[in-house]
């Protein structure tokens, strides 16, 4: 019985896997703090995983536990400022033929987003995951209107770190 | 935005670049925070294990045996640390064992028995220090009793005064001492082993919880 239901978790988690790597490289810097994050994420979901039993979809689930062990966790541990490597942003890159000028602004929002806090970058995370306000509002657990006000300004707060 | 919406864009297409973890490595990872109590435990046992080694070499008890004509205890003193610590050793290997084996356990029911083998060890290997500790400490007391000369008073006291009185209350402090003695390290081990071992044990609940 706990083996299969081990099972179901690995399986479903191993499919879902993207959204974790998602999150570990908008929340890290690096290889060994992507893996760490990833597998403090797999242990907190595995904890949370008797509870889940498919109130919601998995993906769904997963993106609130996640999320909330990523900004746990980087609120734990006071990290340096995100300098953002090279390899961060050749992610973006390396399959598309971006045309220079949008590869250069990729490059630099991508960069702006990682100066944002813990919770901005949750709600940056969602959007860029194309999730709605109301399953935004679901996965953070605030109301609607907030996340819309949130999201209007960290646009806001983008914009000025893009432009100064 | 545009930019964001640009980089949206670019987000969302990008779900190839991310090295793939196998099954494997996510039930390796569930079982981790296991295998790394229990890392602690044999990194404890090594560091203890170092610690009464350097405390052995620094106070050399030869000299002392020597100095107290005790000769003919050497060579019990020799036996007991030469056994202490192969006996030692052999625990400190089985932490090893218990810790590469949990380290690469797949499957909860095994990692749920390589728990309690963890425990069983440890606990083992508590009661054995503890008994140590009482038998070198009798045995230091014995040697102190037979060949200090500054026990000398006490010893014409057994023999030609109140001899029974006084070897009562000579046995009284010298078990109270020891009991001190082994409840201090009761306590240190209980604090240190303890706290792991605590740890390990909600960890094994945990499972055993999925387990139902």
């Amino acid at each position: 019985m706990s083996d299969d239901l081990e099972k179901s978790f690995v399986k479903q988690l191993k499919e879902n896997q993207n959204i974790i790597h998602k999150i570990c490289r908008l929340y890290t810097n690096g290889e060994d703090a992507h893996n760490d994050l990833f597998q403090e994420i797999t242990i907190q979901l595995w904890k949370a995983f008797p509870k889940f039993r498919g109130e919601s979809k998995f993906s769904t689930w997963a993106y609130r536990v996640a999320l909330n062990t990523a900004i746990t966790l980087y609120r734990k541990s006071t990290r340096t400022v995100s300098t953002v490597t090279y390899e961060g942003q050749k992610h973006f890159l390396s399959q598309e033929d971006y045309n220079h000028e949008e590869e250069e602004q990729i490059k630099l929002m991508y960069q702006a987003v990682q100066q944002l806090n813990d919770i901005e970058k949750a709600l940056v995370f969602l959007y860029l995951e194309d999730k709605d306000y109301t399953e935004i509002s679901e996965t953070l657990g605030i109301s609607e209107v907030n996340a819309r006000v949130k999201m209007n300004r960290i646009k806001g707060k983008l914009k000025k770190i893009l432009n100064p | 935005m545009e930019e964001l919406d640009l980089l949206k864009k670019a987000w969302q297409k990008d779900t190839h670049s991310f090295e793939q973890v196998s099954e494997l490595e996510i039930y390796k990872m569930l079982h981790r925070k296991s295998s790394s109590i229990v890392k602690w435990i044999l990194v404890i046992s090594l560091l203890e294990f170092g610690l009464w080694a350097l405390v052995s070499f620094m106070f050399n008890t030869d000299d002392a045996i020597k100095s107290l004509h005790a000769e003919s205890f050497e060579i019990y003193l020799k036996i007991i640390t030469y056994v202490n610590y192969a006996v030692v050793l052999w625990f400190i290997y089985n932490f090893y064992r218990n810790y590469a084996r949990i380290s690469t356990t797949t499957s909860t029911k095994q990692l749920m028995h390589d728990i309690i083998r963890t425990r069983k060890t440890v606990q083992h290997y508590v009661w054995y220090n503890l008994f140590m500790i009482f038998i070198s400490t009798l045995l230091g007391f014995a040697m102190a009793f037979i060949y200090n000369p500054n026990m000398d008073m006490l010893r014409y006291k057994i023999e030609h005064e109140d001899g029974y009185k006084t070897l009562s209350i000579t046995i009284c402090m010298v078990l109270i001492t020891i009991g001190v003695f082994v409840g201090l390290f009761w306590l240190f081990y209980r604090i240190i082993y303890g706290t792991l071992l605590r740890k390990l044990n909600a960890n094994y609940k945990e499972l055993k919880k999925i387990d139902l």
